[in-house]
């Protein structure tokens, strides 16, 4: 007889608990305007606009070519950043490396502190230091990565395996040569797994870092939306497209060589 | 061993050794002198320059003490525009859930109806991944007007696109054991999906989906620079008002909110696991 | 604290390679690991530490080599006091080479390299961290390797090789370091007892040649008979055995593996 009652009191709990949810959902809904009717008129409206960009103007890509390769170099540049700055830090901010709490927290808010600005406004931040162009874009890239790597690289090293790391102490080597000889071969791997993806991820977010004036093929597009030149505006999203495609294969195949 | 086949075998592996060591440090080089050569030539076309930023350093010090110290008495004005940026990253990440199981199941080789499905689904989940948040908020703002519905629908897109592709390929890697036991007992197609394959990937598929939370509320936090509400749009206001104390207190909230949205995900995923 | 056993014949004119007076470990929360423990190892011998697990065997050799801290007593290595050193500890750790139960070699690096990481004490950083050595090190490090007949599979990695050959990498990589002395804990535990042999016979024999001491955990009586020349037994933190292996008796062997915790005190009244 308590086992039943048991049940009953659990299920009447869980009830409760997703009548809340359900509440706020429905709260959050119609604060942002999530309603069926609205929904039902803008599907249709976004059909129209991306009917608007057929046929795409294909004439439109020569002018495309130059911000999409910058729209690259700016993710490439800005993983190379990311790297410089990661690493020294992501390796700092790992326990089985820094024996002192205080550096270790102190480096982990440094890192928090960059990953956490958008990179977005880390681009409005440096294109006042800099000025306009894809500089300030791979800068702000590199900022914002680095404190995602660097966190990605600290918790990979917080769980190697440490029998080998105590076996290279017991020879006698230096703090830095266990960390090269024990620590980094079991990491590699996985650091240029994370590397490869937040190139693929680099290179979304620059597509939108020109709307700022930070570079890559952001400006066409906002321009040429702004504009209304709906049909060139398809073009731009279509070479956009393509560019991730082409990096998602390419980065996938490097993957399977690596292994 | 006898001490002549002893030096003999140790002999032959140092010559080995240098060989092999030849063979790497050629490779190394030609790798480095390409890589050198990749990142100076996008190097110089993006206009990368030491100089400039030591150069810019008086300007980021400006930019900071006008900023610095945030205006804390706008805090309060804020608290509509984060709940706000909030709530589009929970509807979006909502929306995104529920569209990509049947998104997932279409667009993994084991569980779709026909290859042309499978390669449409894959085609157009593709297209939803590599259009980024904020450019379907710039197109949608034009289609539906300013505001945060236009934001919900650029974070459930962008984000369908990432979910699903994920689930699919969950799907596709899963057990095959449950799944043959089940066909033996005579289960339709379905029932297979559903009590076969679909119990095996929810795990991931949960804590993926709490990351997309994650990544949804900083997408949300910036959309407002379009115009597709939240904390962005009072970021891109008190700019264009030239209010950079109030700025830096829309950058103090958001990255509070990074913060703890990073931490709630983390403790949620640490107790799904 | 030695229990009224049979001392072996040491000659005291030998200075020992190791001496160990009033060592004593306790860790945070109580639990004590060590617990008084003496006793000296002439230079060349090949001893067996002998006794169940949680006998304290693993922490005797970690605090020989500093990568654990005693909570009191001393040991000496060759004479000169090692405890409570913070400066040398590099210099005083490539004197001794250790071999893991778990043969803790870098999985991903070549077999080489890993020998080769023994040699690491001795050069300076910036060399090494480009993964380079000097050719002298590399005589040396392939050497080490054909001693214990793995000088073939030098070039290949670590993670191809099976446990037996990892471990036999494991001693070319403490012989590398041209040690005074070899801690070996528990070396073959996860190995069956043929490959078990070979690797404790390839560690003697070496040891032998070079004349390394040894001081080498089992828990299994049987190598300890075949192998080693000098016992020494211990259960629950303390010493209750130093002889030579003829002078293991079935009764010395129940008083390491059996030994309850009030029969501790007993004796000591």
């Amino acid at each position: 007889m308590a086992a039943l009652g048991e049940r009953k009191l659990w299920r009447f709990h869980h009830i409760v608990f997703a009548a809340v949810v359900v509440a706020f959902l429905a709260w959050c809904a119609d604060r942002v305007g999530l309603r069926p009717k609205e929904l039902g008129a803008a599907l249709p409206a976004i059909g129209e606009y991306f009917y608007r960009m057929a046929p795409p103007k294909w004439e439109f890509a020569e002018v495309l070519w130059k911000p999409a390769a910058e729209t690259l170099y700016i993710a490439l540049w800005g993983n190379v950043i990311a790297l410089l700055i990661g690493l020294p830090l992501g390796v700092l901010a790992a326990g089985n490396v820094t024996r002192s709490a205080l550096v270790r927290n102190s480096v982990k808010a440094v890192l928090n502190l960059l990953r956490s600005i958008s990179e977005l406004i880390w681009a409005i931040f440096f294109v006042a230091a800099v000025g306009l162009g894809p500089f300030p874009g791979a800068l702000a890239l590199g900022v914002n990565f680095g404190g995602i790597l660097g966190r990605l690289y600290a918790e990979a090293l917080e769980n190697i395996d440490n029998g080998p790391v105590e076996a290279l102490q017991a020879t006698g080597a230096s703090r830095l040569q266990v960390i090269v000889y024990a620590m980094f071969p079991q990491v590699l791997p996985q650091f240029v797994t994370y590397n490869l993806y937040w190139f693929e991820v680099g290179v979304r977010s620059a597509t939108v870092l020109g709307m700022v004036g930070a570079g890559g093929i952001g400006f066409e597009l906002v321009t040429t939306i702004r504009l209304f030149e709906w049909r060139e505006t398809g073009v731009v999203l279509l070479l956009i497209f393509a560019m991730v495609t082409i990096i998602d294969f390419a980065s996938t195949w490097i993957r399977s060589r690596i292994y | 061993m006898s001490s002549t086949t002893f030096e003999a075998a140790v002999s032959a592996a140092l010559s080995e050794e240098s060989r092999r060591r030849g063979k790497r440090l050629g490779k190394a080089l030609i790798w480095a002198t390409a890589a050198i050569a990749v990142l100076w030539f996008t190097g110089a076309q993006i206009g990368m320059s030491p100089l400039a930023l030591v150069k810019g350093i008086p300007f980021m010090a400006d930019f900071f003490s006008r900023m610095f110290p945030p205006d804390l008495d706008h805090l309060p004005l804020l608290g509509d525009a984060t709940l706000e940026t909030v709530q589009i990253a929970v509807w979006g990440t909502l929306i995104a859930i529920l569209l990509s199981i049947p998104l997932a199941l279409l667009g993994a080789k084991n569980t779709t109806p026909h290859p042309i499905v499978f390669h449409v689904t894959r085609l157009f989940l593709n297209a939803l991944r590599a259009i980024n948040e904020l450019v379907f908020a710039l197109i949608f703002v034009s289609a539906v007007g300013l505001g945060p519905f236009a934001g919900v629908l650029a974070i459930a897109l962008h984000a369908t696109g990432m979910l699903a592709k994920f689930c699919a390929e969950e799907v596709e890697g899963v057990d095959r054991g449950p799944i043959e036991a089940m066909q033996a007992t005579g289960a339709n197609r379905l029932q297979v999906i559903l009590f076969g394959i679909v119990p095996q990937v929810i795990p991931a598929f949960i804590s993926y989906s709490i990351y997309r939370f994650d990544v949804s509320i900083r997408a949300a936090t910036i959309l407002g620079l379009v115009g597709a509400g939240g904390l962005g749009f009072s970021l891109i206001k008190t700019m264009k008002l030239f209010k950079y104390h109030e700025t830096a207190t829309c950058i103090l909230v958001i990255f509070i909110i990074v913060l703890i949205s990073d931490w709630v995900c983390a403790k949620v995923r640490a107790r799904i696991i | 604290m030695n229990v009224n056993a049979p001392v072996a014949e040491v000659q005291t004119a030998v200075k020992p390679m190791i001496s160990i007076r009033g060592l004593s470990k306790t860790y945070t929360g109580g639990v004590r690991a060590l617990n008084d423990i003496s006793m000296d190892v002439p230079p060349g011998e090949f001893l067996v530490i002998l006794g169940p697990s949680g006998a304290g065997k693993s922490t005797l050799l970690r605090c020989i080599n500093r990568l654990v801290d005693p909570s009191a007593g001393q040991v000496f290595h060759n004479g000169t006091e090692i405890t409570g050193h913070r400066r040398d500890l590099r210099a005083i750790r490539r004197q001794f080479g250790m071999v893991f139960q778990q043969f803790n070699l870098v999985k991903r690096l070549s077999v080489l390299t890993n020998v080769l990481a023994g040699r690491l004490a001795y050069r300076s950083m910036w060399r090494s961290l480009f993964y380079s050595f000097p050719e002298a090190d590399k005589r040396i490090a392939i050497e080490c390797l054909a001693r214990v007949n793995m000088e073939q599979k030098a070039f290949q990695r670590a993670d191809t090789l099976s446990g037996g050959e990892q471990q036999r990498v494991a001693i070319a990589r403490a012989l590398a370091q041209q040690p005074m002395v070899i801690l070996a804990d528990e070396p073959v535990a996860s190995l069956d007892p043929k490959i078990a042999r070979q690797v404790l016979g390839y560690l003697r024999e070496a040891a032998q040649e070079l004349g390394i001491t040894v001081l080498c955990n089992l828990h299994q009586v049987d190598y300890a008979r075949e192998f080693a020349e000098r016992v020494v037994g211990m259960s629950r933190g303390s010493v209750v055995f130093d002889g030579l292996t003829s002078q293991l008796t079935e009764d010395i062997l129940h008083r390491i593996y059996y030994r309850e915790p009030g029969e501790a005190e007993k004796e000591e009244a």
